[in-house]
Protein backbone atom coordinates (compact mmCIF):
# COMPACT_ATOMS: atom_id res chain seq x y z
CA UNK A 1 0.00 0.00 0.00
CA UNK A 2 1.30 3.18 -1.17
CA UNK A 3 1.61 6.18 1.16
CA UNK A 4 0.40 9.61 -0.35
CA UNK A 5 2.43 12.60 -0.04
CA UNK A 6 1.10 16.18 -0.79
CA UNK A 7 3.10 18.94 -1.46
CA UNK A 8 1.36 22.09 -0.40
CA UNK A 9 1.34 25.72 0.58
CA UNK A 10 -1.52 27.78 -0.40
CA UNK A 11 0.79 30.41 -1.14
CA UNK A 12 2.47 30.42 -5.22
CA UNK A 13 6.64 30.88 -5.60
CA UNK A 14 7.34 29.37 -1.79
CA UNK A 15 8.78 26.38 -3.62
CA UNK A 16 6.47 23.70 -4.02
CA UNK A 17 7.92 22.13 -7.62
CA UNK A 18 11.50 22.12 -6.51
CA UNK A 19 10.54 20.56 -3.12
CA UNK A 20 7.94 17.69 -4.67
CA UNK A 21 11.08 17.32 -7.20
CA UNK A 22 14.07 16.97 -4.60
CA UNK A 23 11.64 14.63 -2.58
CA UNK A 24 10.97 12.36 -4.56
CA UNK A 25 14.02 11.91 -5.66
CA UNK A 26 15.69 11.50 -2.06
CA UNK A 27 12.79 9.08 -1.46
CA UNK A 28 13.65 6.89 -4.23
CA UNK A 29 17.35 7.31 -3.92
CA UNK A 30 17.00 4.97 -0.97
CA UNK A 31 15.30 2.62 -2.94
CA UNK A 32 11.55 3.49 -2.74
CA UNK A 33 9.67 3.08 -5.84
CA UNK A 34 8.30 6.96 -5.91
CA UNK A 35 5.92 8.50 -8.38
CA UNK A 36 5.90 12.24 -8.47
CA UNK A 37 2.40 13.98 -10.17
CA UNK A 38 2.03 17.57 -10.70
CA UNK A 39 -1.30 18.91 -10.50
CA UNK A 40 -1.03 22.26 -11.56
CA UNK A 41 -2.77 21.29 -14.70
CA UNK A 42 -1.83 24.66 -17.38
CA UNK A 43 1.13 25.44 -15.88
CA UNK A 44 2.95 22.28 -16.88
CA UNK A 45 6.43 22.85 -14.23
CA UNK A 46 7.54 19.56 -12.59
CA UNK A 47 8.88 18.02 -15.85
CA UNK A 48 11.26 21.33 -16.65
CA UNK A 49 12.09 21.20 -12.90
CA UNK A 50 13.10 17.03 -13.06
CA UNK A 51 14.44 17.71 -16.80
CA UNK A 52 11.81 15.44 -19.00
CA UNK A 53 9.89 18.41 -20.78
CA UNK A 54 10.85 16.59 -24.12
CA UNK A 55 9.79 12.97 -23.09
CA UNK A 56 6.27 14.18 -22.46
CA UNK A 57 3.57 12.24 -24.99
CA UNK A 58 0.43 11.82 -22.88
CA UNK A 59 0.23 13.31 -19.36
CA UNK A 60 -1.93 13.06 -16.46
CA UNK A 61 -5.06 14.68 -18.07
CA UNK A 62 -5.03 12.14 -21.07
CA UNK A 63 -5.15 9.03 -18.21
CA UNK A 64 -8.07 10.90 -16.25
CA UNK A 65 -9.70 11.34 -19.64
CA UNK A 66 -9.08 7.50 -20.66
CA UNK A 67 -7.09 8.46 -23.82
CA UNK A 68 -3.84 7.05 -22.38
CA UNK A 69 -3.12 4.05 -20.62
CA UNK A 70 -1.07 4.97 -17.16
CA UNK A 71 1.84 3.00 -18.21
CA UNK A 72 1.80 5.43 -21.40
CA UNK A 73 2.20 8.58 -19.83
CA UNK A 74 4.72 7.69 -16.48
CA UNK A 75 8.22 9.05 -17.30
CA UNK A 76 10.92 6.87 -16.18
CA UNK A 77 13.40 9.65 -14.44
CA UNK A 78 16.99 9.79 -16.40
CA UNK A 79 19.04 9.73 -12.74
CA UNK A 80 16.37 7.32 -10.78
CA UNK A 81 15.25 3.69 -11.93
CA UNK A 82 12.97 3.63 -9.23
CA UNK A 83 11.46 7.24 -9.77
CA UNK A 84 8.79 8.06 -12.43
CA UNK A 85 6.87 11.18 -13.02
CA UNK A 86 3.21 11.43 -14.21
CA UNK A 87 3.34 15.15 -16.06
CA UNK A 88 0.28 17.61 -16.64
CA UNK A 89 -0.86 19.04 -19.18
CA UNK A 90 -0.31 22.30 -20.08
CA UNK A 91 -3.15 23.03 -22.77
CA UNK A 92 -6.03 21.96 -20.27
CA UNK A 93 -7.67 23.67 -17.05
CA UNK A 94 -8.24 22.57 -13.69
CA UNK A 95 -11.58 21.54 -14.63
CA UNK A 96 -9.87 18.73 -16.56
CA UNK A 97 -9.09 17.15 -13.03
CA UNK A 98 -12.25 15.45 -12.18
CA UNK A 99 -12.58 13.89 -8.86
CA UNK A 100 -13.71 10.22 -9.76
CA UNK A 101 -10.81 10.76 -12.62
CA UNK A 102 -8.40 11.11 -10.06
CA UNK A 103 -9.62 8.55 -7.66
CA UNK A 104 -8.94 6.13 -10.37
CA UNK A 105 -5.79 6.99 -11.35
CA UNK A 106 -4.72 7.18 -7.38
CA UNK A 107 -6.08 3.60 -6.98
CA UNK A 108 -3.60 2.12 -9.77
CA UNK A 109 -0.80 3.72 -8.13
CA UNK A 110 -1.43 2.67 -5.34
CA UNK A 111 -0.32 -1.03 -6.53
CA UNK A 112 2.54 -0.20 -7.75
CA UNK A 113 4.95 2.42 -6.06
CA UNK A 114 5.57 2.99 -2.33
CA UNK A 115 5.29 6.56 -2.01
CA UNK A 116 3.00 8.60 -4.22
CA UNK A 117 3.58 12.67 -3.81
CA UNK A 118 1.56 15.16 -5.39
CA UNK A 119 2.24 18.76 -6.04
CA UNK A 120 -0.16 20.65 -5.55
CA UNK A 121 -0.71 23.65 -7.60
CA UNK A 122 -1.15 27.53 -5.24
CA UNK A 123 -4.27 28.70 -4.14
CA UNK A 124 -7.26 26.77 -2.61
CA UNK A 125 -8.98 26.29 -5.94
CA UNK A 126 -10.10 22.65 -7.10
CA UNK A 127 -7.15 21.76 -8.03
CA UNK A 128 -5.14 22.35 -5.05
CA UNK A 129 -8.30 20.46 -3.48
CA UNK A 130 -8.09 17.36 -5.75
CA UNK A 131 -4.17 17.51 -4.96
CA UNK A 132 -4.70 16.98 -1.14
CA UNK A 133 -7.89 14.92 -1.22
CA UNK A 134 -5.82 11.97 -1.65
CA UNK A 135 -3.15 12.31 1.44
CA UNK A 136 -1.97 10.51 3.71
CA UNK A 137 0.83 12.76 5.07
CA UNK A 138 1.36 16.67 4.16
CA UNK A 139 4.23 19.10 3.54
CA UNK A 140 3.65 22.09 3.93
CA UNK A 141 6.20 24.22 2.08
CA UNK A 142 6.34 27.87 4.01
CA UNK A 143 8.49 30.67 3.36
CA UNK A 144 9.57 32.82 6.44
CA UNK A 145 6.97 36.05 5.51
CA UNK A 146 3.76 36.79 7.64
CA UNK A 147 1.75 35.97 3.87
CA UNK A 148 3.22 32.74 3.40
CA UNK A 149 2.71 31.73 6.97
CA UNK A 150 -1.02 32.92 6.63
CA UNK A 151 -2.01 31.04 3.54
CA UNK A 152 -0.01 27.86 4.88
CA UNK A 153 -2.27 28.39 8.21
CA UNK A 154 -5.21 28.58 5.28
CA UNK A 155 -4.22 25.38 3.72
CA UNK A 156 -3.65 24.02 6.77
CA UNK A 157 -7.65 23.92 8.21
CA UNK A 158 -8.24 22.97 4.54
CA UNK A 159 -6.21 19.75 5.03
CA UNK A 160 -7.85 19.26 8.70
CA UNK A 161 -11.35 19.50 6.76
CA UNK A 162 -11.61 18.69 3.14
CA UNK A 163 -9.63 15.69 2.69
CA UNK A 164 -10.77 12.34 1.93
CA UNK A 165 -9.63 11.42 5.71
CA UNK A 166 -11.70 13.98 7.22
CA UNK A 167 -14.52 13.45 4.87
CA UNK A 168 -14.32 9.53 6.20
CA UNK A 169 -13.33 10.26 10.02
CA UNK A 170 -9.94 8.50 9.32
CA UNK A 171 -6.95 9.68 11.26
CA UNK A 172 -6.03 12.97 10.45
CA UNK A 173 -3.56 13.96 7.51
CA UNK A 174 0.08 13.56 9.30
CA UNK A 175 1.53 17.45 9.09
CA UNK A 176 4.85 18.96 8.19
CA UNK A 177 6.25 22.11 8.15
CA UNK A 178 9.24 23.02 5.87
CA UNK A 179 10.40 26.35 5.70
CA UNK A 180 12.19 27.14 2.92
CA UNK A 181 14.03 30.30 1.48
CA UNK A 182 15.38 30.33 4.90
CA UNK A 183 18.35 33.19 5.31
CA UNK A 184 19.90 33.06 8.57
CA UNK A 185 20.79 36.43 8.29
CA UNK A 186 18.02 38.33 7.09
CA UNK A 187 16.60 36.50 10.15
CA UNK A 188 19.21 38.47 12.39
CA UNK A 189 18.30 41.61 10.66
CA UNK A 190 14.61 41.30 11.20
CA UNK A 191 13.98 41.35 7.78
CA UNK A 192 12.60 37.73 8.12
CA UNK A 193 10.55 35.76 10.45
CA UNK A 194 12.45 33.38 12.24
CA UNK A 195 11.75 29.75 12.39
CA UNK A 196 10.42 29.98 16.00
CA UNK A 197 7.94 32.93 14.74
CA UNK A 198 6.93 30.50 11.98
CA UNK A 199 6.50 27.07 14.69
CA UNK A 200 5.13 29.49 17.30
CA UNK A 201 2.13 30.97 14.82
CA UNK A 202 1.62 27.42 12.82
CA UNK A 203 2.50 24.80 15.38
CA UNK A 204 2.82 21.59 13.33
CA UNK A 205 6.16 19.57 13.57
CA UNK A 206 9.25 20.86 11.44
CA UNK A 207 10.29 18.55 9.06
CA UNK A 208 13.18 20.71 7.79
CA UNK A 209 14.97 23.93 6.97
CA UNK A 210 15.79 25.05 3.12
CA UNK A 211 18.54 27.89 3.01
CA UNK A 212 17.92 30.21 0.44
CA UNK A 213 20.25 29.73 -2.53
CA UNK A 214 21.18 30.42 -5.97
CA UNK A 215 21.88 26.78 -6.11
CA UNK A 216 17.85 26.38 -6.71
CA UNK A 217 18.23 28.42 -9.54
CA UNK A 218 20.66 26.87 -11.32
CA UNK A 219 19.24 23.48 -10.57
CA UNK A 220 15.44 23.85 -11.85
CA UNK A 221 16.91 26.11 -14.98
CA UNK A 222 19.37 22.36 -15.82
CA UNK A 223 16.06 20.63 -15.05
CA UNK A 224 17.74 18.74 -12.33
CA UNK A 225 16.59 18.54 -8.53
CA UNK A 226 18.08 20.41 -6.27
CA UNK A 227 19.36 17.45 -3.74
CA UNK A 228 21.44 15.98 -7.07
CA UNK A 229 23.28 19.48 -6.38
CA UNK A 230 26.55 17.79 -4.47
CA UNK A 231 27.53 19.12 -1.76
CA UNK A 232 25.32 22.38 -1.73
CA UNK A 233 23.78 23.29 1.53
CA UNK A 234 20.26 22.67 -0.22
CA UNK A 235 21.54 19.24 -1.44
CA UNK A 236 22.44 18.29 2.14
CA UNK A 237 19.35 20.36 3.15
CA UNK A 238 16.79 17.64 1.71
CA UNK A 239 18.96 14.70 2.17
CA UNK A 240 17.74 15.70 6.29
CA UNK A 241 14.47 16.10 5.17
CA UNK A 242 13.78 12.70 3.71
CA UNK A 243 15.74 10.77 6.37
CA UNK A 244 13.43 13.05 8.89
CA UNK A 245 10.50 11.55 6.86
CA UNK A 246 11.28 8.48 7.01
CA UNK A 247 11.68 8.67 10.69
CA UNK A 248 15.24 9.51 11.45
CA UNK A 249 16.72 11.86 13.79
CA UNK A 250 19.05 14.71 11.96
CA UNK A 251 19.96 17.96 13.86
CA UNK A 252 18.86 21.21 11.95
CA UNK A 253 21.39 22.58 9.66
CA UNK A 254 21.32 26.47 8.00
CA UNK A 255 19.77 27.78 10.55
CA UNK A 256 22.63 30.26 12.17
CA UNK A 257 24.29 32.57 10.04
CA UNK A 258 27.65 32.11 8.70
CA UNK A 259 30.13 33.11 10.31
CA UNK A 260 32.45 35.44 8.29
CA UNK A 261 35.74 35.66 7.96
CA UNK A 262 38.22 38.77 9.72
CA UNK A 263 38.95 39.94 6.63
CA UNK A 264 35.25 40.12 5.24
CA UNK A 265 34.42 41.52 8.91
CA UNK A 266 37.20 44.19 8.31
CA UNK A 267 36.21 45.26 4.94
CA UNK A 268 32.71 44.39 4.75
CA UNK A 269 30.96 41.44 3.02
CA UNK B 1 -27.93 10.13 -10.21
CA UNK B 2 -26.47 8.68 -13.10
CA UNK B 3 -26.83 12.24 -15.48
CA UNK B 4 -24.98 14.17 -12.69
CA UNK B 5 -21.35 11.73 -13.48
CA UNK B 6 -21.63 12.32 -17.39
CA UNK B 7 -23.11 16.49 -17.59
CA UNK B 8 -21.58 18.83 -14.59
CA UNK B 9 -23.90 20.87 -13.28
CA UNK B 10 -24.00 24.55 -13.46
CA UNK B 11 -25.97 25.29 -10.19
CA UNK B 12 -24.06 25.93 -7.19
CA UNK B 13 -25.74 25.91 -3.80
CA UNK B 14 -24.42 27.85 -0.75
CA UNK B 15 -25.72 29.20 2.52
CA UNK B 16 -26.20 32.81 3.57
CA UNK B 17 -27.53 35.18 6.72
CA UNK B 18 -29.54 37.50 5.82
CA UNK B 19 -31.48 40.81 7.94
CA UNK B 20 -34.62 41.01 6.75
CA UNK B 21 -37.54 43.51 8.33
CA UNK B 22 -40.51 41.94 9.53
CA UNK B 23 -44.11 43.07 9.48
CA UNK B 24 -46.29 42.09 12.83
CA UNK B 25 -49.60 41.83 11.99
CA UNK B 26 -52.35 42.53 14.13
CA UNK B 27 -55.89 42.38 12.30
CA UNK B 28 -56.67 39.71 9.62
CA UNK B 29 -58.20 41.63 7.28
CA UNK B 30 -56.43 43.00 4.07
CA UNK B 31 -58.67 46.60 4.31
CA UNK B 32 -56.81 47.34 7.75
CA UNK B 33 -53.31 46.64 6.45
CA UNK B 34 -54.35 48.95 3.41
CA UNK B 35 -55.34 51.51 6.21
CA UNK B 36 -52.27 51.32 8.31
CA UNK B 37 -49.99 51.60 5.60
CA UNK B 38 -51.81 54.67 4.39
CA UNK B 39 -51.28 55.75 7.87
CA UNK B 40 -47.41 55.51 7.71
CA UNK B 41 -47.09 57.88 5.71
CA UNK B 42 -43.10 59.16 4.39
CA UNK B 43 -41.93 56.35 6.62
CA UNK B 44 -43.16 54.05 4.38
CA UNK B 45 -40.62 55.06 1.96
CA UNK B 46 -37.76 52.85 4.40
CA UNK B 47 -39.62 49.75 3.18
CA UNK B 48 -39.41 50.46 -0.21
CA UNK B 49 -37.65 47.62 -2.24
CA UNK B 50 -37.51 45.79 1.22
CA UNK B 51 -38.03 42.13 1.61
CA UNK B 52 -40.23 41.63 4.21
CA UNK B 53 -41.27 38.77 6.63
CA UNK B 54 -45.07 38.58 7.75
CA UNK B 55 -45.27 37.56 11.13
CA UNK B 56 -48.60 35.95 12.76
CA UNK B 57 -47.79 35.77 16.15
CA UNK B 58 -50.35 38.15 17.26
CA UNK B 59 -53.33 36.71 15.09
CA UNK B 60 -56.17 33.91 15.73
CA UNK B 61 -54.21 31.04 14.54
CA UNK B 62 -57.44 29.12 13.15
CA UNK B 63 -58.28 32.33 11.31
CA UNK B 64 -58.19 32.11 7.53
CA UNK B 65 -55.96 34.81 6.51
CA UNK B 66 -55.92 37.14 3.20
CA UNK B 67 -52.63 36.45 1.86
CA UNK B 68 -53.25 36.85 -2.09
CA UNK B 69 -54.77 40.57 -0.65
CA UNK B 70 -51.77 41.11 1.62
CA UNK B 71 -49.49 40.36 -1.60
CA UNK B 72 -50.87 42.79 -3.52
CA UNK B 73 -51.28 45.49 -1.06
CA UNK B 74 -47.63 44.98 0.10
CA UNK B 75 -46.38 45.02 -3.53
CA UNK B 76 -48.05 48.43 -4.06
CA UNK B 77 -46.54 49.57 -1.64
CA UNK B 78 -43.28 48.64 -3.04
CA UNK B 79 -42.35 45.91 -0.09
CA UNK B 80 -41.67 42.20 -1.20
CA UNK B 81 -43.09 39.55 1.04
CA UNK B 82 -40.96 36.65 0.99
CA UNK B 83 -42.37 34.68 3.71
CA UNK B 84 -44.33 34.15 6.98
CA UNK B 85 -43.44 32.95 10.26
CA UNK B 86 -45.28 32.05 13.56
CA UNK B 87 -48.47 30.32 11.47
CA UNK B 88 -50.21 27.89 12.61
CA UNK B 89 -50.29 24.78 10.20
CA UNK B 90 -53.49 25.99 8.37
CA UNK B 91 -51.79 29.10 7.62
CA UNK B 92 -48.75 27.98 6.55
CA UNK B 93 -50.10 25.82 4.53
CA UNK B 94 -52.39 28.80 3.04
CA UNK B 95 -49.01 30.95 2.66
CA UNK B 96 -46.99 28.30 0.96
CA UNK B 97 -50.21 28.25 -1.67
CA UNK B 98 -49.37 32.14 -2.03
CA UNK B 99 -45.73 30.77 -2.44
CA UNK B 100 -44.47 32.37 1.00
CA UNK B 101 -42.55 29.72 3.05
CA UNK B 102 -43.06 29.32 6.57
CA UNK B 103 -39.73 30.71 8.23
CA UNK B 104 -38.50 28.88 10.82
CA UNK B 105 -35.88 29.88 13.62
CA UNK B 106 -36.35 32.59 16.20
CA UNK B 107 -39.88 31.85 17.02
CA UNK B 108 -39.42 32.35 20.68
CA UNK B 109 -38.25 35.25 20.62
CA UNK B 110 -40.62 36.53 18.26
CA UNK B 111 -42.85 35.76 20.70
CA UNK B 112 -41.52 38.04 23.47
CA UNK B 113 -39.32 40.57 21.94
CA UNK B 114 -38.96 42.25 24.85
CA UNK B 115 -38.18 39.70 26.93
CA UNK B 116 -35.09 37.95 24.76
CA UNK B 117 -32.36 38.85 26.43
CA UNK B 118 -33.44 37.55 30.09
CA UNK B 119 -34.86 34.00 28.10
CA UNK B 120 -31.18 33.90 26.73
CA UNK B 121 -29.81 33.79 30.00
CA UNK B 122 -31.83 31.56 31.81
CA UNK B 123 -32.01 28.69 28.96
CA UNK B 124 -28.62 26.23 30.36
CA UNK B 125 -27.36 24.56 27.34
CA UNK B 126 -23.50 22.98 27.45
CA UNK B 127 -20.49 24.88 26.27
CA UNK B 128 -19.29 23.87 22.09
CA UNK B 129 -15.48 22.59 22.89
CA UNK B 130 -13.18 22.53 20.56
CA UNK B 131 -10.11 20.83 20.63
CA UNK B 132 -8.06 21.79 17.71
CA UNK B 133 -6.52 24.81 16.60
CA UNK B 134 -8.76 26.63 13.99
CA UNK B 135 -7.12 28.30 10.87
CA UNK B 136 -7.17 31.25 9.08
CA UNK B 137 -10.40 31.05 7.20
CA UNK B 138 -11.90 28.79 9.66
CA UNK B 139 -15.19 30.00 11.83
CA UNK B 140 -16.43 28.71 14.95
CA UNK B 141 -19.86 29.02 16.90
CA UNK B 142 -20.82 28.05 19.57
CA UNK B 143 -24.87 28.32 19.41
CA UNK B 144 -27.15 28.71 22.23
CA UNK B 145 -23.93 28.76 25.30
CA UNK B 146 -20.38 29.16 24.87
CA UNK B 147 -17.38 28.60 23.07
CA UNK B 148 -14.54 27.15 24.71
CA UNK B 149 -11.33 26.74 22.47
CA UNK B 150 -8.38 24.80 23.85
CA UNK B 151 -5.71 25.52 21.10
CA UNK B 152 -4.78 28.70 18.82
CA UNK B 153 -7.69 30.83 17.29
CA UNK B 154 -5.19 31.65 14.61
CA UNK B 155 -5.55 34.90 12.46
CA UNK B 156 -7.74 35.28 10.25
CA UNK B 157 -9.93 32.77 11.98
CA UNK B 158 -13.42 33.09 13.50
CA UNK B 159 -15.23 32.13 16.84
CA UNK B 160 -18.45 33.44 17.70
CA UNK B 161 -21.21 32.53 20.72
CA UNK B 162 -24.40 33.75 22.37
CA UNK B 163 -22.41 32.86 25.33
CA UNK B 164 -19.23 33.31 26.64
CA UNK B 165 -15.88 32.85 24.45
CA UNK B 166 -12.84 31.15 25.87
CA UNK B 167 -9.89 30.48 24.08
CA UNK B 168 -6.55 28.63 26.29
CA UNK B 169 -3.96 29.12 23.16
CA UNK B 170 -3.34 32.06 21.48
CA UNK B 171 -6.33 34.21 20.32
CA UNK B 172 -5.11 35.75 17.26
CA UNK B 173 -8.25 35.64 14.68
CA UNK B 174 -11.39 37.26 15.57
CA UNK B 175 -13.60 36.93 18.69
CA UNK B 176 -16.90 37.45 18.68
CA UNK B 177 -19.88 36.92 22.29
CA UNK B 178 -23.15 37.63 22.88
CA UNK B 179 -24.02 37.41 19.05
CA UNK B 180 -27.77 37.12 19.60
CA UNK B 181 -27.62 40.56 21.72
CA UNK B 182 -26.46 39.20 25.45
CA UNK B 183 -24.61 42.03 26.55
CA UNK B 184 -23.10 39.71 29.60
CA UNK B 185 -21.23 37.85 27.20
CA UNK B 186 -17.70 37.94 28.13
CA UNK B 187 -14.03 36.71 26.09
CA UNK B 188 -11.81 34.94 28.59
CA UNK B 189 -8.26 34.48 26.73
CA UNK B 190 -4.86 33.21 27.61
CA UNK B 191 -2.75 35.29 25.62
CA UNK B 192 -4.77 38.35 23.50
CA UNK B 193 -3.39 39.31 20.30
CA UNK B 194 -7.12 39.13 18.54
CA UNK B 195 -7.79 41.12 15.57
CA UNK B 196 -10.98 42.12 16.83
CA UNK B 197 -12.82 41.68 19.49
CA UNK B 198 -16.66 41.96 19.73
CA UNK B 199 -19.31 41.71 22.54
CA UNK B 200 -23.00 42.18 21.62
CA UNK B 201 -22.20 43.76 18.83
CA UNK B 202 -19.87 46.28 20.14
CA UNK B 203 -16.86 45.46 18.55
CA UNK B 204 -13.34 47.04 18.73
CA UNK B 205 -9.74 45.74 17.00
CA UNK B 206 -6.81 45.61 18.42
CA UNK B 207 -3.00 46.06 17.96
CA UNK B 208 0.43 44.70 19.54
CA UNK B 209 0.09 48.50 20.99
CA UNK B 210 -2.32 47.22 23.38
CA UNK B 211 -1.02 47.09 27.38
CA UNK B 212 -2.40 43.47 27.67
CA UNK B 213 -1.16 42.10 23.99
CA UNK B 214 0.11 39.23 24.26
CA UNK B 215 -1.28 38.43 27.70
CA UNK B 216 -4.08 36.78 29.73
CA UNK B 217 -7.13 39.07 29.35
CA UNK B 218 -10.75 39.11 29.35
CA UNK B 219 -13.07 42.07 27.83
CA UNK B 220 -16.33 42.77 28.97
CA UNK B 221 -18.88 45.33 28.19
CA UNK B 222 -20.20 48.44 30.57
CA UNK B 223 -22.84 49.91 28.88
CA UNK B 224 -21.56 51.17 25.12
CA UNK B 225 -17.83 50.49 25.92
CA UNK B 226 -15.47 47.65 25.58
CA UNK B 227 -13.22 46.97 28.75
CA UNK B 228 -10.19 44.69 28.42
CA UNK B 229 -8.72 43.79 31.69
CA UNK B 230 -5.94 41.21 32.76
CA UNK B 231 -7.07 38.33 33.82
CA UNK B 232 -5.11 37.69 37.10
CA UNK B 233 -6.77 41.16 38.40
Amino acid sequence: MAQTVVVTSGKGGVGKTTTSAAFASGLAQRGHRTVVIDFDVGLRNLDLVMGCERRVVYDFINVIHGEARLQQALIRDKMLENLYILPTSQTRDKDALTTEGVARVMEELQSQFDYIICDSPAGIESGALRALYHADAAIVVTNPEVSSVRDSDRILGILAARSKRAEEGEEPIREHLLLTRYAPKRVQGGEMLSLDDVQELLRIPLLGVIPESEVILQASNQGIPAIHMQGSDVSLAYEDVVARFLGEERPLRFVQPEKSGFFKRLFGG
Amino acid sequence: MSASKTAKSTLRFSGGVFTLSILHLTVATADSLQRELAAQGSALQLLQGAAVVLDLAELDPARPLPFSDWLRILRDNGCFPIGVRNASPTQAADAAANALPHLRGNEAKAASPALSTQSAASSISLATVLTHPLRSGQRQYGRGGDLVCLAAVNAGAEVLADGHVHVYGPLRGRALAGVQGEEGARIFCQRLEAELVAIAGVYMTLDAEHPLWGKAAQVFLDGEHLHIIALDK
